[in-house]
């Protein structure tokens, strides 16, 4: 199945993080089909940068993001 | 939710109370970078397999049964191992506060530099120092 999830990028105490697309059955080689956006909670507030349109064209081919890329989508408003 | 958020704070612009109702919600949306932020100071302290089963959880998004498929464990038992971690992090904040210590300095040294940078904008006798002192604040945040 692919995923839509988060992958930490960012040196040590600094965590920056990626939002990819990957297939569930490969994640820990660190291959990603896709990379659609950006969290980085450095910053006050945090800022959230997706690509709108990827993310619409991924979550219709029925790929399922994780519970906190949910959130972070509901925040860039894309449904 | 935060156009909810932001029709309060036109109505009401008492921040400070807002931060307090609302906190849970701040709270919740960064658990996974407190989990991680916690990992980057204690995490050595783990043992090999949790620091693995860890970092897939916390750094690589994976959902439990991803984890547990992976390991050839239980999803119960990823989930406990995940909580056993959390908790052993926590203690060791709890008794060090080294994290606590880090974003307070962070963000002292991060006002330092504000200051010398409007300093810099505003003086022209003193810009030198001020030159100065935004270069050691910089220097503290890169050795943080």
């Amino acid at each position: 199945m692919v995923k839509i999830r988060l992958r930490r990028m960012g040196k040590k105490k600094a965590p920056f993080y990626r939002v990819i697309v990957a297939d569930s059955r490969s994640p820990r080689d660190g291959r990603c089909i896709e990379e659609i956006g950006t969290y980085d909670p450095n910053t006050e507030p945090a800022t959230v940068n997706i690509n709108a349109e990827l993310a619409k064209k991924w979550l219709d081919t029925g790929a399922k993001p994780t519970e906190i890329v949910t959130r972070l989508f509901k925040q860039a408003g894309i449904e | 939710m935060i156009c909810y958020i932001i029709s309060l704070v036109l109505k009401d612009p008492d921040i400070k109370r807002l931060k307090k109702e609302f906190g849970h919600q701040r709270v919740f949306m960064e658990k996974i970078v407190k989990q991680s932020l916690l990992y980057d100071f204690y995490g050595e302290l783990l043992t090999k397999h949790q620091r693995q089963i860890y970092e897939d959880a916390v750094f690589n998004d994976m959902s439990l049964s991803e984890i547990a498929d992976n390991y050839d464990i239980t999803r119960q038992a990823a989930f406990d191992l995940i909580k056993r971690c959390d908790k052993a992090l926590e203690s060791y904040e709890c008794k060090l506060g080294m994290l606590e210590r880090f974003d307070k300095i962070k963000s002292y040294t991060a006002g330092i530099l504000k200051v010398s940078e409007e300093l810099k904008k505003k003086s022209f006798d003193n810009s030198k120092e001020a030159e100065e002192i935004s270069d050691l604040a910089e220097n503290i945040l890169d050795v943080l």
